[in-house]
Parts: C-alpha cells; sequence; structure tokens
C-alpha cells in the first residue's frame, strides 16, 4: 500500500509541453481519477508514475521512495490499459501469473495467489483458455486480475473501459469500484468521461492543457468548481456561461440581469463576469415556490426540447434588442412545454457562479450570503 | 439469345468457347499450371537422370534414363564423406541464424519501436550496403579474418579452416536483410503489449525476448529460414575460407565441387550428391511453410 506524491512535474516533448507544473498527492488506499479533454496531459501523468516515460523535471515519490528515474519494474505498479493488452501467446494463467514468475516466485505462491486472483474477479474454471476465446468484459477482467495478483502498492489504470460497449462498462465500473475498496489499494485512473469520473472516485483531478485544475472530491467539483474550465467540463450537460458584468445590485448579462450583492466580494462596479448556471437550476417561474431564493423571471421561447427519459433538455432562447442568448434547461417531462412557446424562467440563486470575466477563476458560488461563500473559497484556494 | 450459326471448324471452336467458357477458363489454368511446374520441376528431374544414369553412358544421356544406377547415392554417401560436409553446413548455417537472429532482434528492436535521430538515414545505409555484391568485400575480409591485420598491434585471428571464418561474413551478408524483416514486425506489435510486459517486471529487453519476439514468430522464422538458406547454398566464402576437406569445416558446396577432379569430372555423383543435399532444405521449409507464407504475407500488412 503506499501514497503517490508528484512534485512540480513536468513533461516536454519536442516542441509541446505535455504536463506542466504538476503537484498532486494520492493518499494511501484513496481512488483518484484523472480527467480532462483528449490531449490534455492525464495519460502522461499517469505514464510518468507508471514510469513508462520519465518526466523532464520534478519528482514522483511511490510509498515514500523517490522513483523518478527507475524503471517501471522497480515500482511496485501494476496496470490496466485501455487495449487490455493481455499477451496473446499466453493462456489467461500465464497472463495473470507473468509477472510472479518474473520475480521466482515458487509456484505453489503463484498457484495460491492466481486461485485468489481469479476468485475475486470471478474468471474461475478459465486459466487454460487464450485471451482470444473471452469476451471483452473477461479480457479486461483477466488484466485486472493480472494487476492484483502482485499485490502492488498502486494500481493505474488508463481508461481501462473504454473499449467495452456501453452496458459492460457501467457493470465494470461498480465492479472495479467494490474491488478497489475491499483491497484498499491506491488507485489512480484515467478517463475522459467525466461521468465515470464522477461515480467512481474519491477524488477527481481535473487536467487541461497539461496543468492540473483542481482536485477535489466529486461533489466538490461540481458544486463549487474553481474556474470555468471545471465548471464546464463537470456536470452532463455543461453548465451555462454568460459574460456579463456588475451594474449595482445587479449582473448584468446581455439581455437579462439577476440581482446579486456584491458588498463582500471584491467585485467593482463594472467588473466583468462570467455567470454559470447549470441547466438542473433553472427552473420555471411558475415553480418558483419550490425555491429557497428565486432569481426575477426572465422570458424566454423554446427553441428545441430533447428528451432523455427522465428529463427533457430545453434548449431557450432569450431575446432583446436583437441580442439572442442560448440557454440549456433540463426540466421534468411532465411539464407541459412544445417549441415555439413563450415562457417565463427563474434562476436558483443558491446555485449561480460567478467568475473572473477575464481569469475564469471562481469568485463566489451563490449570489445568496456572497460573504461566506467568498471567504470559503478564499480559503480553499491556498490550500 | 440470338440462334445465329457457326460453320466452320474455327466457327464451331469460337462458338464451344463462348457457350462453355468456364472451360475454357479451366484449361487455361492447367496448361499454365502444368507449364510452371515443368519450368520448375525440370532441372530437379534432369539432376535425378544425370545421377541414375551409369558415369560410362553420360554422353550418349537422353530425356528418359536407359539405365539404372541406383548405387550411386549410396556411394557418394559410404565413399565419399558427404555426409560431413551437409553436418559442415548444417552447423554453420545454423550458427550464423542464431547470431543474425540475435543481433537483428536487437537493431530491429531500435529500428522498429525506438524513435532516434538519425534513423531513416541509418536505414537508407543499411539497405545501400546489402545491394553490395559480397565479393566487394573481398581483400579486406580475407586479410582480416586469415590474421594477416593488425589492430593496434594486436594481429586479428586467423580463422581460416574454422567455422568462424564462414559465419563472420556469412552474418555480414545476411543482416541487412534480417533487419529489415524483423524491423517490420516487430514495429507492428502494440506498445500496450510492451508497456505491459515492462510493469509487469520485465527490463525493455525481456520485453522484447518474452513478448515481441514470440509474437513475431512469422517474422522471426521467415528470416531464420532465408538465412539459412542464403548459407546453405553459399559458394564465394565457403570456397575461400577452407582448403576443401571436411575435416577443415569444408561445406557441401564444396564437396560437391570435390566431385569435379583434375582429370575426371563424375557428374553422376555430384548429381546424386545434389540431389541429397536439397533434403535439409526441404524438410525445413515442409516444417516451416505454415509459418514463411504468413511471415511473408503479414510483413505487407497493417492490422
Amino acid at each position: 500500500m503506499g501514497e503517490v506524491n508528484l512534485t512540480d512535474v513536468r513533461k516536454e516533448y519536442e516542441d509541446v509541453i505535455a504536463v506542466e507544473g504538476m503537484n498532486l498527492t494520492i493518499e494511501d488506499g484513496e481512488f483518484v481519477t484523472l480527467v480532462g479533454p483528449s490531449g490534455c496531459g492525464k495519460s502522461t501523468t499517469l505514464e510518468t508514475i507508471s514510469g513508462l516515460t520519465t518526466p523532464t523535471s520534478g519528482t514522483i515519490e511511490i510509498a515514500g521512495r523517490d522513483v523518478t528515474n527507475k524503471p517501471p519494474k522497480d515500482r511496485n505498479i501494476a496496470m490496466v490499459f485501455q487495449n487490455i493488452a493481455l499477451f496473446p501467446h499466453m493462456t489467461v494463467y500465464e497472463n495473470i501469473s507473468f509477472g510472479l514468475r518474473l520475480r521466482d516466485f515458487d509456484q505453489e505462491e503463484i498457484d495460491r495467489r492466481v486461485e485468489n486472483a481469479v476468485e475475486i474477479v470471478q474468471l474461475e474454471g478459465m486459466l487454460d483458455r487464450s485471451p482470444d476465446e473471452l469476451s471483452g468484459g473477461q479480457q479486461q477482467r483477466v488484466g485486472i486480475a493480472r494487476a492484483i495478483v502482485r499485490e502492488p502498492d498502486v494500481f493505474l489504470m488508463d481508461e481501462p473501459l473504454a473499449n467495452l460497449d456501453a452496458k459492460l462498462r457501467v457493470a465494470m465500473r461498480t465492479e472495479i469500484q467494490r474491488l478497489q475498496k475491499e483491497l484498499g489499494i491506491t488507485s489512480v485512473y484515467v478517463t475522459h468521461d467525466q461521468e465515470e469520473a464522477m461515480t467512481m472516485s474519491d477524488r477527481i483531478a481535473i487536467i487541461n492543457d497539461g496543468e492540473l485544475q483542481q482536485c477535489s472530491p466529486p461533489l466538490e467539483c461540481y458544486n463549487r468548481p474553481v474556474n470555468t474550465f471545471v465548471a464546464q467540463f463537470i456536470g452532463s450537460p455543461s453548465m451555462n456561461l454568460f459574460n456579463g458584468q456588475v451594474d449595482g445590485d445587479d449582473l448584468d448579462v446581455s439581455d437579462f440581469s439577476v440581482e446579486f450583492d456584491t458588498t463582500n466580494t471584491p467585485l467593482q462596479q463594472g467588473d466583468p463576469v462570467t455567470v454559470g448556471i447549470r441547466p438542473e437550476d433553472i427552473y420555471l417561474a411558475a415553480d418558483a415556490d419550490d425555491i429557497a431564493h428565486p432569481s426575477r423571471p426572465v422570458t424566454v421561447s423554446v427553441d428545441v426540447l430533447e428528451p432523455v427519459g427522465d428529463q427533457t433538455y430545453a434548449y431557450l432562447l432569450s431575446e432583446t434588442d436583437g441580442d439572442t442568448t442560448e440557454l440549456l434547461m433540463s426540466v421534468d417531462p411532465d411539464k407541459d412545454l412544445s417549441e415555439g412557446d413563450s415562457i417565463e424562467v427563474v434562476f436558483s440563486r443558491d446555485d449561480v457562479h460567478v467568475f473572473d470575466g477575464t481569469t475564469g477563476d471562481a469568485i463566489t458560488h451563490s449570489l445568496v450570503d456572497a460573504a461566506a461563500v467568498a471567504e470559503e473559497t478564499a480559503v480553499e484556494g491556498e490550500a | 439469345m440470338s440462334e445465329q450459326e457457326y460453320t466452320g471448324l474455327t466457327g464451331r471452336i469460337v462458338q464451344y468457347t463462348i457457350q462453355n467458357s468456364a472451360d475454357v477458363y479451366r484449361l487455361g489454368f492447367w496448361v499454365g499450371l502444368v507449364s510452371f511446374i515443368m519450368i520448375t520441376l525440370f532441372p530437379f528431374y534432369w539432376l535425378l537422370v544425370l545421377a541414375v544414369t551409369p558415369d560410362n553412358q553420360l554422353y550418349q544421356m537422353g530425356i528418359v534414363p536407359e539405365n539404372f544406377n541406383i548405387g550411386v547415392f549410396a556411394t557418394v554417401v559410404q565413399e565419399y564423406p558427404l555426409h560431413h560436409y551437409i553436418f559442415n553446413s548444417i552447423l554453420i548455417a545454423t550458427v550464423t541464424v542464431i547470431v543474425c537472429i540475435t543481433l537483428g532482434s536487437l537493431a530491429g528492436y531500435a529500428f522498429g519501436r525506438v524513435d532516434f535521430p538519425g534513423k531513416g538515414p541509418l536505414l537508407v545505409l543499411l539497405l545501400i550496403i546489402s545491394y553490395f555484391p559480397g565479393i566487394a568485400f573481398l581483400i579486406p575480409l580475407f586479410e582480416l579474418l586469415t590474421g594477416s591485420l593488425s589492430i593496434l598491434g594486436t594481429p586479428t585471428p586467423d580463422l581460416y579452416n574454422t567455422p568462424w571464418g564462414m559465419v563472420f561474413p556469412f552474418t555480414m551478408l545476411s543482416l541487412p536483410i534480417t533487419i529489415f524483416i524483423l524491423t517490420t514486425f516487430y514495429s507492428q506489435i502494440p506498445d500496450g503489449l510492451e508497456d505491459a510486459a515492462r510493469v509487469e517486471g520485465t527490463t525493455r529487453l525481456g520485453a522484447l525476448f518474452r513478448v515481441i519476439m514470440p509474437l513475431s514468430a512469422p517474422g522471426v522464422v521467415t528470416a531464420a529460414i532465408i538465412v539459412f538458406i542464403g548459407v546453405y547454398r553459399e559458394f564465394f566464402f565457403s570456397f575461400i575460407m577452407t582448403d576443401g576437406s571436411p575435416e577443415n569445416w569444408a561445406v557441401l558446396v564444396y564437396g560437391i565441387l570435390n566431385f569435379q577432379q583434375q582429370h575426371t569430372q563424375m557428374y553422376n555423383m555430384m548429381a546424386a550428391a545434389s540431389l541429397i543435399g536439397i533434403i535439409p532444405i526441404a524438410v525445413l521449409v515442409i516444417i516451416a511453410q505454415e509459418h514463411i507464407v504468413r511471415g511473408l504475407t503479414a510483413g505487407g500488412l497493417k492490422e
């Protein structure tokens, strides 16, 4: 079991900086997911932990040992790969025991451990098969068995579910989570799927352009995104973002405004801001009584409706003086809405996010009692 | 279909071929196949006829043998050390194959799986060298391998009449093609498998020999057989690097040449020895043919 420590890790390829100033501590037994758009450096970060890539600068510690320049075999890590990477010329048994046999374990110990691992991933009776006789899900289980059989300090997973079909992916997701809790092995999981990250992790590390944006528990990333990137990346469908500025006691967005008390925030009159509102925090004006702090109603027209079953996504257009703003709202499918309707909506002011208009950094995550929120954010920023 | 009448022989043939085009295609196929087989196998048949014709009738020899002297096959083995020559050939070819595959694998790994500056030019250089005829290197190689050169005051070892005197130039001549074949195959093994092996506990070299090489088996076998056959039938360095006696590692081709003496040319013996000498290669190719076919075709395909 071990803690993973990345200090100032930087990886430069010929003309691209893949990872920059990466500082990340993963506690013993913790499940941390690295998430971000493709090419953001999440896989490179994982590769530097695994030793398949040596960082240009910075240090990596696993279980208290500096392993920055150690080859993968001396790091006591195990890895599950996106393309599964079972050795096609070996049977399931040979695949799982590969690492043990390389380390000269005695035969009895190898058999005991393989048996145990196979039981955990529920692959009994398949030891003599070759990988191409197994289904995708079974192959990935062999991959997982191969990783857990060595009882590594750290378990690295590089999009292990990306090549499975949607239904199997959800099932394996739960299984990996259960397994990780059971074994208590420190795990680093890479995915581009924010839903996978939200559901599985103790903490999510959101990476963009090679830089760590935020590393917090899933709900905190959702409720208190540190900047507009995190705000848009976490949550599906994405948060609505509007550019606007402070105007007296209001936040003015192109063609509507939300009441906002700026007294306890660093914001001055006329400061540019970005306002973020999640689709699920927009309500029909008729339901305004259900929420604690509704905003003034805004008149919009319904452009497109996308029913997904448990809810319907409504694309709304707000139009004044020729300016059009698009809003995405998620609404109960029972509501009687049709395309072209003109309706009134309100925002839950407790859940409106305000970001700095130039840097994109979060200023507050609620328009109500901004003072307390601003203070809290400041403390977190330092930590 | 029109009911037009065809008259005359040509007309009827044309009519037949139009109506039975499948038969005509089949006829064409068989004519082609039989011609090809005859062209390929005729030399073997001719060798066989030559071998079984008694030596006093060699000059009136026809397409069909008039007398059978099967004993010639026994003679070349019993009265001449043909088996010793064949053993030398097989041993030298085997050693060359092992050296070539080992060195070729290391180079193939580097060329196929590692990015390094100057890779392209280096491969081209290798290709250029492989086009040189062996004879171009004759004088420097002969001097080097017979102890006539001295490097930093130390004379080079005299390898004349030793197997190494042949293994060395054979390796030099076969290595480029080996590297090319193995580079192609090794470059096609997914990176994930090598990464998995390294995470599981091998070094890069360990991953090469435990994962990449076994998975490239068709390519490795193809390269090995091409090298083996190349060495087995090589004449030039085999002729120069020994004095021709089997105790001094003379190989099969030299043994066959030895039937041609100053005043007599025992063509029937040479033919019989040639036929026997083919056997090891034939056996090898039959055993490995599945691998060779996969190897030669897989090389050109990217999955």
